[in-house]
C-alpha cells in the first residue's frame, strides 16, 4: 500500500463508527425458531408496517394543501434550553399524556429557519409550508438539532430534583431530605442552627443597604453585597434574578458563566466596537461574504448561534459563493471534505492566535491590503456624505507622552485650545488631507499613519495615529517570527492574507471560544481587527452585530418592569474587583500614604473587566476585597466549567465556616451544586417563561417567548403554583419584604399599580410591552390560537393584562416570539442594523487602563504576548516544553454539551471522548491508536483514550468538552433515607478543566489561572505531559 | 492558493448513480430478478432521497429526530452519520466527511426476497417495509442487506429499519430525518415528478450522483451529491473506538450494547 492510500483514511473516529450501524444482528437461528410457531415473540406493534412510530400530528390534502390537525396532539411554540443558542421551536405533545412526543423549528423563528416566515402567516399557513406539500417544508426549513430532540428527555430524568431539597450530612455529602417550600423559604430568611453545625446567617440579617460592610473600605458597599448571585447564563428569566439581586436585595454581586465561557473574545471584540461595557460581538453575513476566515471557532460544529451558522455555512459553501478557511488546533466537522475546494482546514497551535493575526495585519499594513478610503474618514460627518453607517479612530491620534495628564487618551480640541474639555464639542483631533490639525467632525479625511509633535495647552508632545501604533505593534515581529510561533507556514500565512485582503469588505474573520488562552483577549481583539481594517462591519457580505430584540422588561409602553417603588441601585466594589481602578481604593491610598509602592495590588483589579463569576467565588471564599456569607446560584455549575477551580474550591466550599448559606435553583443536582445547603426545584425547558434575544448575527430583530407548554412537573408552593426559580425570588422577595415584590410593584401605563406574585404577573406584562411596541401586532386569531396550543394559556392572560392587549399578546404567544421581516435584513449594500459607534484601532479605554500588577499601562491596540500568567512572567518559564511538551486545548463537541451528558440520545452516538493526539507526537511518547494514556498537567492528571491521527496540530492535545461529569446523574444520592443510583456512564470521558491549575504568581490564596485583561479562564494550551498506562 | 483546496473528484472514473437510475421508468408491480410483485403504497410514485453531502454539516439532527419518532431502541439506528478523517492525497489537507446512511430503498432490493414469510416488501412508490404482523424476526433480511440498515428490535422482535417514515409520507408530511436535516442536504421527494425538487436536482446533478455499493447490483434509490467515490464501498477505516473508559481508565463498554 502506498503512502497515500495508507494515510487516506483515518478512521470513522468522531461519531456513527461502522460498527454500530450493524449492530443489529444477532442469534437468527434461534428465533427462526421460535417465530415459525408461534408468529414473532416479541410485543406486539401499534402499526403492521409503521411500527411504533409516532402518529403524525397533522396530515395535508396533496391537491389542495388544506391542513387537517390530529386531535390527540398539540403544537406550541416556545425556546430550547439544550444550549445557550436558545433557538425558537416547535413542540408537539400528546395531549391525552402530556407528553412531549418531538421537537422541530419553528418556521417564524430566524434561530431556526432558512428564512423565517412573516409574523402574519396564519399558523395553519405555516404548517403547510412545514409539510411535503410541493416540497415546501425543505425548500424552507425549519429544524431542531440533535441535542435540541435529545434533550426532551430532561423533563422525564429519574435525575430530576422534583422536591425542594435540605442536605441531611455535612456539604457534599449527596445525603439530602425533601422539605416543604415554605419551610426552606422560613429557614433562608431567618437562619439559625439550621444543620446542628452552630449558627448560620440568614438573608434577612444580611439585607443591610446601610450598613458598610467594611468600614475601613467603604467603596466596598453594604452588607447586602455579601449576597453572591450567579447564574449560569439568561435563559430569558435574567431580568426577574436581576430585579430581586440588584434592585431589591440591594447586592452588587452577579456573576454567570460568561468568563469561563468566551470572555477573552467577548472583551476583544469589546476593544473594537467600542464597547467593553456590554462586549458587543459580529458574525458573518453567511449567505453574502465571499471569504470567511475562522479563527478558533468552527461554524456548524458547534458555537453561537449554532444551528443558524450551521445551516447558513452549509448552504453558502454548497450553492452560495462562500470560500472559508478554518484555523484550528482540531480538525472539526465545519472543514467539509464533500464541499472540497469552497474550505480549508490550518492547524495552530493552542495559544498563538495572537502570532497568527498580528501577521496577517502585519501583511495588510505593509501591503496596503486595507479599505483605505474607509478608514481614513474621521467622523461622523464625514461617514454620513461618504453614505458610510459608521467610521473607525484610525486616523485620531494618541497622547504618546507618559508624563502627559491625558497620556494614552486621544488628543482632542481642547488639547490644542479649540474647545472646552468634557463638552460635546471637544472632539478628537486628525491630521487632515492638507496635514494640518483639524476636528474629526469637520476633517474630511485623516491621514492614517502620523507620528509628530504637536503643541497642546501643556506644552509640546507626541502623537502618534491609531493606525500608525498598530503598525507598530505589528511590526515587532517578522511573519517568519510569528510563523514560528503559532506553527503555520510564513508562506501559508502570507498567501491567506493576500487572499483575505482580495476580497475587499466581502471578506470576514470571525472567532470565538478558541480564545480561551493565555493570550485571549489580544488575540481576539487581533482577529476582529482584521474586519476593520478590511472595511467589512456594516457590510451586506461583511460582519454583522444583528437585530437586537424587542425589550418586554424595560420602562416598557404598557407596564414599567424596570422600575417599582423603593427600588435599590446596588453600590460598591464587585467582588471580582473589576470595572473598579484599584487607583481608587482605599487599599491603594493608603499604601501610597505610608510610602510603600502600591504595586503589585494584593490580587489584580481589572479595570476594563465586567463582574467575572471566576474571581467572584475564590475572592467572596478567601476575603479579598471581602467575604460573601450567602450564595444563590440558578443553574450555574462553575465547577465543571472553570479550569482548575475544583480542586481549589471544593475544601473551601465544604466547609460552612466559609460560607454560611449556599441555596441552589437547578433542575438537576451538578457538579457545584452538590455543595449547596437547600436545592430549589426548578422548572427545566417547555416548562419555562421567558423572554430572549437572539445571538449576534442574526440580521433581524426578534425575542422568543417561553412559556410552559407542558405543566412543570416539581412540587408546587402552598399557593398552588409551581416551584420554580421565578416564584422563588417572587417568594423569597416577599418574605424578605423587599420592594419590587408583593402588591403595588408593576405600574400600568394608565397609572395603575398591579402586584407580582406570581410569575405570569411579570412574564405576561413583559409579552404586553413586546406586543404593542413600535406597531401593535394584531390579535391573534381563534384559528391561530386552536393551531398553536395556546388555549390553555387565554385564561392566565385574559386574567392578568388589559382587553386591548390581550388579543396581541396572544399573537405573541401563537407564533413563539415577535419577528421582524425578513426584508430588515439588508438596506441596499448595507446591513438593516448598523452598529453606529467608531471602531477601535486604538481603545482609549485599554490603553489608559493600568495593570494593577506592574502599575504599567495597557497596550491600547492589538499586540503580541505569549501565554502569560499575573506578574507578566511567561507560561513557559514556570513550565518548560522540555518537562510539558504537549498544550492541551478543548473544543465543543457539535453533540454533547456542559449539561448534556443526561441525554441517553447523545451519549448513544457519542459516548465518551477520546482525545486527539497526532501521530507524531504519538510516536514520540510511545503512544498508540487506542492506548489507554495519562495526561498530567500542573495541577491535575487524567486517565483518556488516545485517538491518534492528523486530526490536530503538532504538539498539541484535543479534548472534546462535555464529558468526564462527576454528577448530573453520575453518583449517587440519598434522598428521603432511599439512595437515587448513579450511573457510570455520565461520567465517562475528561474533562479539560480538571487539568487547569493555580497561576503559581498570584500569592492572594488561591486563584485559577485567568488571562490577565479580561480575567477570562484559561482553557486553551495547558502544559501537559503525557505517557501510556500499561495496566488499570 | 488560488483555489483553496484542489478538486478532489476529477481523475478517476466515477460509479454513478446513473445506472442505478436506468430502470426508473420501466418499472411497475411486476416483479423483477427475484422479486416479489410489489404492493400496497402510491403506484404513482417512486420515492427516493438525494443527499447532498456538501451540505451535511455531521449535526446527527437527522440520526436523533429519527430515533424518536420511529422509537428506535437505544443503541440501534434507522439512521447515523458516519465521519470520517479524510485526507486529500495530493496537498495533505485533513477534512471530514460525513456520510449520512440509512436503507437505500433499492430497486433491487436483497432483503426481500429472503423473507421466508414475506413480511418485507417493497410498496408500489419504492418504499421497502417489514410487516410487523408477519415478521418472525429471523434477521434474514437483516444478513441479507448490504448497507447494514436493518437490525431486529428488541422490544418488538421484529426486523426494523428505515421506512423514509412513509407514515408521514403518506399524509403530506415530510420524514423526521429530512424536516430536521440542519444543513439542507436531505431531499426526499417522488421521482415520477418531473417537478419535484429531487427530480430537478437529480437532472441538474446528473452525472455527479453516486449510490453506495452499486456493483451488488441493488439500484439503491438513496443518491449521493458531493460523495468521495472511495466511499461507495465499505471503505478501510481504522474503526472508531466503541471501548468507553470510565475516568479511572476502567473500561465500561458501550452502554446500550446490551441488544
Amino acid at each position: 500500500m502506498d503512502k497515500n492510500r495508507r494515510n487516506f483514511l483515518k478512521g470513522a473516529a468522531a461519531a456513527g463508527g461502522a460498527a454500530t450501524f450493524a449492530a443489529g444482528y444477532s442469534g437468527p437461528l434461534e428465533k427462526m425458531g421460535k417465530g415459525l410457531v408461534n408468529g414473532t415473540s416479541g410485543v406486539a406493534t401499534s402499526d403492521r408496517l409503521h411500527g411504533n412510530s409516532l402518529a403524525p400530528e397533522y396530515s395535508v390534502d396533496p391537491v389542495t394543501g388544506e391542513v387537517s390537525l390530529n386531535p390527540d396532539q398539540r403544537i406550541a411554540f416556545t425556546v430550547c434550553y439544550g444550549c445557550t443558542t436558545k433557538c425558537g421551536v416547535r413542540v408537539r405533545i400528546d395531549n391525552n399524556e402530556e407528553k412531549v412526543l418531538r421537537v422541530s423549528g419553528n418556521p417564524y423563528h430566524p434561530l431556526s429557519s432558512d428564512e423565517h416566515l412573516d409574523e402574519s402567516t396564519p399558523v395553519m399557513d405555516a404548517f403547510r409550508r412545514m409539510s411535503s406539500f410541493q416540497d415546501q417544508g425543505q425548500l424552507n426549513r425549519s429544524t431542531a438539532c440533535a441535542r435540541g430532540n435529545a434533550a426532551m428527555s430532561q423533563l422525564t430524568s429519574d435525575q430530576r430534583v422534583l422536591n425542594c431539597l435540605k442536605r441531611t450530612g455535612p456539604r457534599g455529602s449527596n445525603q439530602w431530605e425533601s422539605i416543604p417550600f415554605e419551610q426552606l423559604l422560613d429557614e433562608i430568611v431567618a437562619g439559625g442552627d439550621l444543620f446542628g453545625e452552630g449558627e448560620v446567617e440568614g438573608l434577612r440579617s444580611i439585607r443591610d443597604i446601610e450598613t458598610p460592610l467594611d468600614p475601613d473600605n467603604p467603596e466596598y458597599g453594604p452588607k447586602s453585597n455579601q449576597l453572591l448571585m450567579m447564574e449560569a447564563t439568561d435563559y430569558g428569566r435574567g431580568a426577574l434574578l436581576k430585579r430581586f439581586a440588584f434592585n431589591a436585595f440591594g447586592t452588587r454581586n452577579y456573576g454567570h458563566h460568561g468568563a469561563y465561557c468566551g470572555l477573552a473574545f467577548r472583551m476583544g471584540s469589546g476593544a473594537v466596537m467600542n464597547d467593553l461595557a456590554k462586549n458587543a460581538h459580529v458574525k458573518p453575513d453567511y449567505a453574502n461574504v465571499e471569504f470567511a476566515l475562522f479563527i478558533g471557532t468552527a461554524p456548524s460544529q458547534a458555537g453561537n448561534p449554532f444551528k443558524r451558522q450551521g445551516r447558513l455555512l452549509a448552504q453558502a459553501r454548497t450553492t452560495g459563493n462562500m470560500e472559508y478557511v478554518l484555523v484550528d488546533p482540531a480538525l472539526t466537522a465545519a472543514a467539509s471534505h464533500s464541499a472540497g475546494e469552497r474550505n480549508r482546514w490550518i492547524s495552530i497551535l493552542p495559544g498563538t492566535d495572537t502570532a497568527l493575526a498580528m501577521a496577517l495585519i502585519r501583511w495588510m499594513l505593509v501591503n496596503e491590503g486595507y479599505a483605505k478610503d474607509y478608514l481614513r474618514i474621521p467622523g461622523n460627518r464625514a461617514a454620513e456624505r461618504a453614505g458610510e453607517p459608521g467610521h473607525s479612530n484610525a486616523t485620531h491620534l494618541v497622547i504618546e507622552d507618559d508624563n502627559h495628564p491625558r497620556a494614552g487618551y486621544f488628543l482632542r480640541l481642547s488639547d490644542i485650545g479649540q474647545a472646552d474639555a468634557d463638552t460635546d464639542n471637544d472632539h478628537p483631533v486628525v491630521v487632515n488631507g492638507v496635514g494640518e490639525l483639524e476636528s474629526s467632525e469637520q476633517a474630511e479625511r485623516g491621514e492614517l499613519f502620523v507620528e509628530r509633535t504637536v503643541e497642546t495647552i501643556d506644552g509640546p508632545v507626541t502623537v502618534r495615529s491609531s493606525l500608525f501604533k498598530l503598525r507598530q505593534e505589528a511590526m515587532r515581529h517578522s511573519i517568519e517570527d510569528y510563523a514560528d510561533i503559532c506553527g503555520i507556514e510564513a508562506d501559508v500565512i502570507r498567501n491567506l492574507a493576500r487572499r483575505f485582503a482580495s476580497f475587499g469588505r466581502k471578506a470576514a474573520a470571525d472567532t470565538h471560544g478558541g480564545m480561551m488562552s493565555g493570550v485571549g483577549f489580544y488575540a481576539s481583539y487581533a482577529i476582529n481587527m482584521l474586519n476593520l481594517l478590511a472595511g467589512s462591519f456594516n457590510q451586506k457580505g461583511g460582519v454583522a452585530k444583528g437585530g437586537g430584540s424587542f425589550n418586554g422588561v424595560g420602562t416598557g409602553p404598557r407596564y414599567n418592569l424596570a422600575d417599582f417603588p423603593g427600588k435599590v441601585g446596588p453600590k460598591g466594589v464587585f467582588l471580582s474587583r473589576t470595572r473598579f481602578p484599584y487607583e481608587k481604593t482605599s487599599e491603594y491610598k493608603r499604601r501610597v500614604e505610608a510610602g510603600e509602592s502600591p504595586y503589585p495590588a494584593k490580587a489584580p483589579w481589572r479595570s476594563v473587566a465586567p463582574p467575572i463569576l471566576t474571581e467572584h467565588l475564590l475572592s467572596g471564599l478567601e476575603g479579598y476585597p471581602y467575604k460573601i456569607k450567602a450564595m444563590i446560584g440558578v443553574m450555574a455549575n462553575p465547577m465543571y466549567g472553570q479550569a482548575g477551580l475544583t480542586s481549589l474550591l471544593a475544601e473551601r466550599l465544604k466547609d460552612p465556616k466559609n460560607i454560611g448559606l449556599y441555596v441552589a435553583v437547578d433542575g438537576f443536582i451538578n457538579e457545584t451544586n452538590r455543595f449547596a445547603d437547600y436545592i430549589v426545584p426548578d422548572s427545566v425547558m417547555y416548562e419555562v417563561w421567558g423572554f430572549t434575544g437572539a445571538w449576534s448575527g442574526t440580521l433581524t430583530k426578534m425575542t422568543t417567548a417561553c412559556w410552559p407548554v407542558v405543566e412543570p412537573r416539581q412540587a408546587k408552593t402552598a399557593a398552588g403554583e409551581p416551584v420554580c426559580m421565578d416564584n422563588f425570588f417572587i417568594e423569597l422577595g416577599k418574605r424578605l419584604e423587599l420592594p419590587g415584590f408583593g402588591d403595588n410593584v408593576i405600574k400600568g401605563a394608565d397609572g395603575k399599580m398591579h402586584g407580582l406574585h406570581r410569575a405570569e404577573d411579570f412574564y405576561l406584562r413583559a409579552a404586553a410591552n413586546i406586543a404593542m411596541s413600535g406597531t401593535p401586532l394584531p390579535a391573534a386569531s381563534e384559528e391561530d390560537i386552536a393551531a398553536s396550543g395556546i388555549a390553555r394559556l387565554l385564561g392566565r392572560i385574559r386574567s392578568t393584562v388589559t382587553e386591548d392587549e390581550a388579543g396581541p399578546v396572544a399573537h405573541v404567544y401563537t407564533r413563539g416570539g415577535r419577528f421582524e421581516t425578513m426584508e430588515k435584513a439588508y438596506d441596499g449594500e448595507k446591513l438593516g442594523h448598523a452598529w453606529a459607534r467608531p471602531l477601535c484601532v486604538y481603545n482609549e479605554t485599554v490603553g489608559t487602563a493600568i495593570d494593577s500588577y506592574s502599575g504599567q499601562r495597557l497596550v491600547g491596540t492589538p499586540t503580541h504576548h505569549a501565554p502569560r500568567f499575573w506578574d507578566g512572567s511567561l507560561l513557559r518559564e514556570h513550565y518548560p516544553e522540555s518537562e510539558w511538551p504537549l498544550l492541551a486545548f478543548s473544543f465543543k463537541s457539535n453533540l454533547m454539551n456542559s449539561y448534556a451528558i443526561g441525554l441517553e440520545r447523545l451519549r448513544m452516538i457519542k459516548p465518551y471522548n477520546p482525545v486527539l493526539l497526532h501521530h507524531n507526537d504519538a510516536r514520540k511518547f510511545g503512544v498508540s491508536h487506542g492506548d489507554t494514556i495519562s495526561i498530567e498537567s500542573p495541577g491535575g492528571k487524567v486517565l483518556a483514550l488516545a485517538l491518534v491521527g492528523d486530526n490536530v496540530h503538532e504538539g498539541a492535545i484535543g479534548i472534546e468538552h462535555g464529558y468526564g461529569h462527576r454528577e448530573l446523574g453520575a453518583a449517587s444520592h440519598i434522598i428521603d433515607g432511599e439512595e437515587r443510583a448513579g450511573n457510570p456512564y455520565l461520567g465517562a470521558g475528561i474533562n479539560i478543566n480538571d487539568l487547569g491549575f493555580s497561576d503559581p504568581t498570584r500569592n492572594d490564596g488561591a486563584a485559577t489561572w485567568l488571562e490577565n485583561v479580561s480575567g477570562a479562564s484559561v482553557r486553551q494550551g495547558l502544559p501537559v505531559r503525557v505517557s501510556v498506562v500499561e495496566a488499570i | 492558493m488560488d483555489k483553496i483546496r484542489r478538486a478532489l473528484l476529477g481523475q478517476i472514473a466515477k460509479l454513478t448513480a446513473g445506472a442505478a437510475l436506468v430502470p426508473l421508468s420501466s418499472v411497475a408491480s411486476a416483479g423483477i430478478n427475484d422479486q416479489p410483485p410489489r404492493r400496497e403504497g402510491d403506484p404513482d410514485k417512486r420515492y427516493a432521497m438525494l443527499i447532498d453531502l456538501r451540505a451535511c454539516i455531521g449535526c446527527q439532527a437527522c440520526t436523533v429526530s429519527c430515533h424518536i419518532e420511529n422509537e428506535a431502541p437505544l443503541g440501534n439506528f434507522r439512521t447515523i452519520v458516519s465521519q470520517y478523517e479524510v485526507e486529500h492525497e495530493e496537498t495533505g489537507d485533513v477534512a471530514t466527511f460525513m456520510l449520512p446512511r440509512l436503507c437505500n430503498h433499492c430497486e433491487n432490493p436483497p432483503c426481500v426476497p429472503v423473507c421466508p414469510v414475506q413480511a418485507t416488501f417493497q410498496r408500489q412508490d419504492g418504499i421497502v417495509v417489514v410487516d410487523n404482523d408477519a415478521c418472525v424476526g429471523c434477521a434474514y433480511c437483516v444478513q441479507a442487506c448490504p448497507y447494514d440498515a436493518r437490525f431486529i428490535n428488541e422490544h418488538t422482535q421484529t426486523a426494523d429499519k428505515c421506512t423514509f417514515c412513509a407514515h408521514r409520507l403518506d399524509v403530506g408530511l415530510l420524514p423526521a430525518c429530512v424536516e430536521s436535516c440542519v444543513g439542507g442536504a436531505r431531499i426526499i421527494g417522488d421521482l415520477r415528478d418531473p417537478e419535484s425538487q429531487i427530480s430537478r436536482m437529480i437532472k441538474e446533478h446528473y452525472n455527479e450522483l453516486m449510490v453506495l455499493k452499486p456493483e451488488m447490483g441493488t439500484s439503491p434509490h438513496v443518491f449521493y451529491l458531493g460523495m468521495d467515490e472511495r466511499f461507495v464501498s465499505r471503505p478501510d477505516a481504522k474503526p472508531a473506538i466503541w471501548d468507553v473508559r470510565d475516568q479511572q481508565g476502567e473500561e465500561v463498554g458501550y452502554e446500550f450494547s446490551g441488544h
